[in-house]
């Protein structure tokens, strides 16, 4: 503490300054976080967390977002390598369209694919065909993966762009065909990248809330993931329900940031 | 052996326009040029890793310019070595056989092989970034070598190692290819490593092959200005170098040559044009060298001419005009050559 004055006392005007604030913004974060976690009692907020209808959340949360954060690597991982090591015409066409969700309010992707798998001319084809994903559990996947697979596709990547590609073709001449020589060289030197990328979608996806609330609705006990419990808890008055399924998801996104903090260093995080 | 005929290939800024090559079975062949002249492409080309625009590559009587970089019995090892990080130094030169499937006794002898032959079996549990340049060199030439490819390509192999580090590898170079007798195409671009390593030469330039020839025809017989430019040597010799108090003391034909160098046996020695003074009568200086000499030729040209000494080997030399005037040169006149012994470059021969 003396060695922080006196290191404080010997700092300038300007840096004092620059690091008061930052000082304070941490300070504020720290007391509204810390704050919503200290607010119910011990024992109310420990009957909300075991209560049904929270468990049924991080149950559904948990199942949704694992569904969503896998078909989000399975696309992500050969698109972010074509568009890592392959020129074709209208990539930057493809690029834009594909990184569009980034920028896109989630509630516009909402109202998007509900027009799609709604009374659009596929969606009515789907449902004739007996898939109706609207209102459905399927709904959240969907909205999940639209809505994070940009991140991943950027997450994977910046991993593959810093391999340089003569790995492979080293691996090609000592006798690896291209499938081979990605799987045994590329992808385990992505691995570190490919691993905080898998961790930012899915605390994403488990965060994710206007998409969801769209496609899937907001029904209690069926479409219930912990944003959507936060939100029905709230418009209904049962605050410690809503506080014990926000605490859940300030717990899962603590812990995955320590993981993508400790995997992430090297690829770029919009 | 390997033949490669009007190969054209472009690929962003860099590009081959109709490379023509024909290489020995058991040759040292070198590509010498300047960056950008197209020489990584045209070894990634061969190796397969490009499909060319045009042309085609016959290896061993077998068309190969559309076969699998895995199926040409090629070998590659690029001047950043790119050894597979995640991989031990064992485990990258056993890489190759183990694509093969074969069973892993037989990859752990072949690897013991290869890394006792450079070297670095010691080394065989550690990680690539814990080794020296020159450790992972070998490494990397290693891991090429463990398939017995037919070609090995090796890209400025020596160019990011230390000047030690790469005169010992150049010679162990020289010893690898002498006991695998693999035939290699060695891209560089010093020149250096023409003497030491070459049986031939080609010179590249914009992505062409401009001249092919032993490293005596390239240096003697620029065929272009380019060449010339680039090799710079016009006053080279062959001959026996004997060591002499730190010195080294060079024969070379009816004449002996002191250089600085400390080399030994079968050598190259070259001096620079500019770097031989004429004058009328001998004169006492700290230069060592100094020969008698008749003027064969006068080429008068730009500001800088050329007059060539017979001095029991021909000497080109580089005066101005008015100095020629001035000493009142001719054909047939007695001269003397003078020039330090730190002027005489040598390379092994």
């Amino acid at each position: 503490m003396e060695r922080l004055i006196q290191r404080l006392s010997r700092s300038s005007l300007f840096s004092a300054t620059f690091l008061a604030i930052s000082a304070a913004l941490v300070i504020f974060m720290g007391i509204v976080i810390g704050g919503l976690v200290l607010y119910p009692s011990q024992s109310q907020l420990l009957a909300s967390i075991t209560s049904p209808e929270i468990f049924f959340a991080i149950q559904l949360s948990l199942v949704t977002s694992a569904v969503s954060t896998a078909l989000c690597i399975i696309i992500a991982v050969p698109v972010a390598y074509a568009m890592t090591r392959f020129s074709f015409p209208a990539k930057s066409l493809a690029n834009v369209i594909m990184n569009l969700p980034l920028s896109l309010p989630p509630l516009v992707a909402g109202v998007a694919l509900l027009i799609f798998f709604g009374p659009s001319l596929i969606g009515t084809m789907l449902r004739s065909s007996g898939i109706d994903v609207v209102f459905t559990v399927t709904a959240i996947i969907v909205a999940q993966f639209f809505v994070n697979v940009p991140y991943m596709i950027r997450i994977t990547r910046s991993a593959f762009a810093v391999i340089n590609p003569r790995y492979e073709y080293v691996a090609r001449t000592l006798g690896c065909s291209e499938w081979s020589a990605f799987r045994q060289i590329t992808l385990p030197l992505a691995a570190k990248g490919l691993i905080a990328g898998l961790v930012i979608t899915w605390s994403k996806s488990i965060g994710e809330f206007g998409a969801v609330l769209l496609l899937a609705g907001a029904t209690t006990m069926k479409t219930e993931t912990l944003p959507i419990a936060v939100y029905l808890n709230i418009s209904t008055g049962d605050l410690n329900e809503a506080i014990a399924a926000s605490i859940v998801l300030i717990g899962i996104a603590l812990i995955s940031l320590l993981i993508f903090e400790h995997y992430g260093d090297g690829t770029q995080v919009i | 052996m390997l033949q490669i005929t009007g190969l054209i290939k472009t690929l962003g800024n860099f590009s081959l326009n109709g490379v023509n090559l024909h290489i020995e079975e058991g040759e040292y062949f070198l590509i010498l040029g300047p960056t950008g002249a197209g020489k990584t492409i045209l070894l990634e080309t061969i190796a397969g890793i490009y499909s060319p625009d045009g042309g085609t590559i016959i290896l061993q009587n077998r068309d190969i310019t559309s076969t699998d970089p895995k199926n040409r019995g090629i070998g590659m090892v690029y001047q950043d070595y790119m050894l597979f990080p995640h991989l031990t130094v064992e485990e990258n030169i056993g890489f190759g056989l183990r694509q093969r499937h074969i069973d892993l006794a037989t990859i752990r002898n072949k690897v013991r092989e290869t890394a006792e032959m450079l070297g670095i079996w010691h080394l065989r549990e550690r990680y690539p970034d814990t080794l020296s340049g020159g450790e992972q060199q070998r490494a990397a030439i290693a891991r090429a070598l463990a398939l017995g490819p037919q070609v090995l390509l090796l890209d400025e192999p020596l160019s990011a190692l230390d000047v030690t580090t790469r005169e010992r590898l150049r010679r162990e170079l020289r010893t690898i290819h002498g006991m695998m007798k693999t035939t290699i195409i060695h891209i560089t671009h010093h020149f250096e490593d023409i003497f030491a390593l070459a049986d031939r030469v080609a010179i590249m330039q914009n992505g062409t092959i401009v001249q092919v020839g032993t490293p005596e025809e390239i240096f003697q017989r620029p065929e272009t200005e380019f060449v010339a430019l680039f090799t710079g040597m016009e006053n080279l010799f062959h001959g026996i170098s004997r060591r002499r108090d730190g010195e080294a003391l060079i024969d070379v034909g009816p004449i002996s040559i002191q250089t600085v160098a400390e080399i030994e046996g079968d050598v190259y020695v070259g001096i620079r044009p500019e770097e031989v003074i004429v004058s009328r009568e001998p004169f006492e200086s700290s230069a060592v060298n100094t020969f008698r000499g008749t003027v064969t030729e006068i080429q008068q040209n730009g500001m800088f001419s050329r007059i060539v000494v017979d001095a029991g080997v021909p000497f080109v030399c580089a005066l101005t005009r008015q100095s020629i005037r001035r000493l009142g040169l001719a054909e047939g006149e007695t001269v003397y050559l003078t020039f330090k012994a730190s002027a005489v470059h040598a390379f092994p021969g």
